[in-house]
């Protein structure tokens, strides 16, 4: 890996690393939040309570 | 059967790679520059690798799992520095596969602890620590003074060891088995060429107290007494600075 | 095996001759070696496997009705196993801190060392215990989420059973003194590629049911096990990467070295705290609680940020392990204002899990399985503060090395890990077994006690003796030089060590009387014909009850 010096690979961890994290932290409240998705979700969080008493035919 | 592979690509696949994606990236970006940190880092080129009768020791070290109480990392703090000696550069284990850093101290930090004590000193503190430490908790290591250490297969160790980057030369390999005899018993011609592969400043001794033989004891008792002593970079070299308070 | 089919039958067959070949081939080539002692092992295994396999082989078939039911034989047996390795490596783990009390309570023998047996006791617990909890309770999961039955009756034996003599072959090889001393990824190259390759078909196995799944939405406890799978699966594959010294050596040299080498191992060793002790743990949690309890989660859409938060900031903090050594200081730096930041998620999961029992109250009090949880999320808040405390650089100049490291593990392995694992193996045991309930609530209440006691008395103990030592060890006298000598320290510690074998001997004890009461309730209980209700307890077909 001798190709890129050391400083390039540190500065691009630093930078890249740091825009990354927040867009994708982004990404994920929003997904989370998206209004179309509430459905959705709650429906989900209900699904374990009942009704898995056997597989689905 | 169709409709099952369309959801699986649809949802699974693509979160599997989310997943991987996301983890993988803290690692890269923590672990490939140190890939290139020999840009940066001390050089040593006075640094010797260790003889086979050394690195029977660490393998000896490593089986009974003395990492497990001792680490062998001094941090650039100031109790740690008067406590253990210099503190630990990343040079100095750069032919340790694996490295030995540790993570608990439950006894002393053993970077710098060559030369510390006479060998007689380790094989009494090995056989039985508390005839030297009577508060000692670590354990009896009764059974390296009457294990004869297998060096039979050195070579392909040494060997090993060039392929994943420590430079052992032809020779070195070629004469392993010998020169872990050699360097367990002094004033036999085997011991001259232990000097003459790994310089004049080796350690060539009866280190269990018995010549003729060559123990585990032997063995672990050479690698202790070589460790922090590979280089002198720490103390001679640019390195050499005040600790961190 | 009466639910495996003929083909399986025959797979598995094969499977054993194969694994008695390679055992051969490592009696062969390790004759010199410890490695030969494991090819034994391994050869002894597949025979008496095949034996098994042909002895059953004419046994009726199974009808197709059993497609009707989820497979629970192979979470039966996790379960099982998770027991039987969790007394024996809280056994070992307890030894082990009488060892440092008297360090002469041992055999005069290698195989009883502190530095082999030490590695035994975590291996047993965290790989042995947890990790066939995680596989057990993931496929018992992951089909009633997907309502969808095992894609077949063969994988889910193979990765159980492979993953079984993976860690046998790793807790007997440290007696034998086979280890790459990688903390938490000590054994060797050949069992470590066996694990590669039972990882993958769990791997398989789990993406294969999700791909039956007759639920749209895949539940948020399957995003935590599948995290735990893939990202463990990368972790061990690149921390293990080594050079075997020969075909007939046990031993290997590991690719890296030094500085490459230590960040390498602590990268893989947090993220196994990440991802195998919390991922997963949290994916049982996310069904288990909500199901015992009776009510769904508080937050759905709080433990998908979490799930996130938690996979990529977990895998920036290894360098945390490593401050003010050898490593770049901007890696450590790094690392403190992750685990800094990953209290975040950490807390969203233990808060959204403590707000599902809001309202639940009475049955957190009157039902100690509920309560094992309870206190788990209870824990895993209090540790994973502690964690990103301990990261900042200051605090841990002062922890690092000492007892308080190990206070901080146990409070989260103790109270976190084996608390929620406990909780749900009291949870699906009545469930899997189809019993109404354990057969002894009182004993299930004893083992609450008990096992919480244990810790805490444990992680008093370590936390007073760590901070002591770290204190000692860093005491100037007025002359400007250090008060204590290590000896002195050593001195210190013993009451502490004392308190500590015994706060884990309480943890035994607890254990013991958990794997007596699932005894019980295994072989003694009525099986009672269930009513039909909105229960989620299959109801017992006869013609496919599970052979046992
Ligand atoms: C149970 C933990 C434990 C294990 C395992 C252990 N030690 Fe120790 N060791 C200690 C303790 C505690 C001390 C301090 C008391 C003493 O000197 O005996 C110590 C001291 C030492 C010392 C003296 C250090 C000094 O600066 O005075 C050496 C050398 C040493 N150990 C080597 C080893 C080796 C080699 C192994 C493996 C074969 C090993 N230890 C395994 C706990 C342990």
């Amino acid at each position: 890996m001798t190709f890129i010096a050391h400083d390039t690979l540190v500065w691009l961890s630093k930078s890249i690393g740091l825009f990354y994290l927040l867009i994708l932290s982004a990404a994920v409240v929003v997904y989370a939040y998206w209004p179309a998705n509430r459905k959705s979700f709650e429906r989900a969080a209900k699904s374990i309570i009942e009704g898995e008493d056997r597989p689905w035919g | 059967m169709f409709g099952f592979h369309y959801r699986l690509e649809r949802k699974t696949i693509p979160f599997v790679l989310a997943i991987i994606g996301a983890a993988s990236i803290g690692g890269f970006v923590e672990i490939a520059p140190l890939f290139t940190i020999h840009q940066t880092v001390e050089s040593a080129p006075n640094m010797r690798v260790y003889t086979p009768l050394e690195l029977a020791g660490r393998n000896i070290y490593i089986r009974e799992g003395c990492y497990a109480c001792h680490s062998q990392m001094i941090r650039t703090l100031r109790d740690d520095v008067e406590r253990y000696g210099h503190y630990s550069l990343a040079v100095e284990s750069k032919y340790d596969h694996p490295m030995l850093w540790g993570s608990k101290r439950t006894g002393p930090d053993l970077a710098r602890i060559g030369g510390k004590y006479s060998d007689a000193w380790h094989v009494i503190h090995l056989n039985n620590p508390r005839d030297v430490v009577p508060e000692s908790v670590m354990p009896a290591y009764t059974w390296l003074k009457r294990t004869e250490l297998r060096t039979a297969d050195l070579r392909l160790h040494l060997k090993a060891l060039r392929e994943v980057g420590v430079p052992y030369t032809d020779d070195m390999i070629a004469n392993a088995p010998a020169d872990a005899y050699g360097q367990a018993n002094p004033g036999t011609p085997l011991a001259d060429g232990v000097i003459k592969r790994y310089g004049e400043t080796t350690d060539v001794n009866a280190f269990d107290g018995s010549p003729g033989n060559v123990t585990e004891m032997d063995a672990l008792v050479a690698y202790l007494q070589i460790l922090g002593r590979l280089t002198d970079v720490a103390s001679n070299g640019p390195a050499a600075g005040a600790a961190e308070p | 095996m009466a639910q495996l089919t003929r083909t399986e039958r025959q797979i598995a067959l094969a499977l054993f001759v194969g694994l008695a070949v390679a055992g051969l081939l490592m009696v062969a080539g390790g004759r010199a070696d410890p490695l030969g002692l494991h090819g034994a092992l391994i050869l002894g295994v597949a025979v008496f496997g095949s034996f098994g396999i042909i002895s059953k082989y004419y046994e009726p078939l199974p009808g197709a009705d059993r497609l009707r039911e989820y497979y629970d034989d192979p979470s039966k047996f996790g379960v099982v196993a998770a027991m039987v390795w969790v007394a024996f490596g809280l056994f070992m783990g307890d030894w082990v801190a009488w060892l440092l009390v008297n360090p002469d309570l041992t055999f005069d023998a290698a195989w009883s060392s502190f530095g082999r047996i030490r590695p035994v006791h975590t291996t047993s617990v965290i790989f042995g215990f947890g990790g066939n909890a995680l596989i057990a309770t993931s496929f018992y999961v992951m089909q009633r989420t997907s309502r969808a039955r095992l894609p077949d009756q063969l994988s889910p034996w193979f990765v159980l059973l492979g993953y079984n003599l993976f860690c046998i072959l790793a807790v007997t090889g440290y007696m034998l003194g086979i280890t790459q001393s990688r903390e938490y990824a000590e054994p060797e190259w050949y069992a470590d590629i066996w694990l590669v390759v039972v990882w993958i078909v769990y791997f398989v196995t789990y993406l294969r049911t999700l791909a039956r799944r007759k639920e749209p939405h895949i539940y948020v406890s399957n995003w935590y096990y599948l995290a735990f799978i893939l990202v463990v699966a990368m972790l061990h594959i690149v921390n293990n990467l080594a050079v075997p010294v020969s075909l007939g050596h046990a031993k290997s040299y590991s690719l890296f070295s030094g500085v490459q080498d230590a960040m390498t191992e602590w990268w893989y060793g947090h993220n196994a705290v990440a991802f195998f002790l919390t991922s997963g743990f949290l994916g049982m949690m996310y069904y288990f609680m909500p199901k015992r309890a009776g009510r769904p989660i508080f937050s759905y859409r709080l433990s998908i940020i979490s799930f996130w938060g938690i996979t990529f900031f977990y895998i920036w903090v290894g360098s945390h392990h490593l401050h003010y050594t050898a490593l770049p200081q901007w890696v450590q730096t790094l690392g403190m204002t992750f685990s800094v930041l990953l209290l975040v998620p950490s807390w969203a999961s233990a808060g959204n899990a403590l707000l599902t029992l809001n309202g639940a109250w009475h049955k957190v009090r009157d039902d100690a399985t509920l309560r094992f949880m309870m206190i788990a999320a209870v824990f895993y808040g209090l540790t994973t503060f502690e964690g990103s405390f301990m990261a900042i650089r200051p605090v841990n100049s002062l922890s690092h090395y000492t007892d308080w490291t190990i206070g901080h593990v146990h409070a989260g392995a103790l109270g976190w890990v084996a608390m929620i694992t406990f909780g749900s193996i009291y949870a699906s045991v009545p469930w899997l077994w189809k019993r109404d309930a354990m057969y002894s609530a009182r004993l299930v209440e004893v083992h609450f006690w008990l096992a919480l006691a244990g810790t805490i008395v444990y992680v008093f103990a370590m936390w007073n003796s760590g901070i002591v030592q770290g204190l000692m060890w860093r005491t100037y006298n007025e002359s400007g030089t250090l008060t204590y000598s290590f000896v002195d320290s050593l001195i210190a510690m013993h009451p502490y060590y004392i308190a500590r074998a015994v706060g884990g001997l309480l943890f035994l004890i607890g254990a013991l009387v958990g794997c007596y009461n699932m005894y019980m309730t295994i072989r003694a209980a009525p099986q009672r014909k269930r009513l039909a209700s909105t229960s989620d307890m299959p109801a017992a077909v006869p013609a496919i009850a599970p052979a046992e």
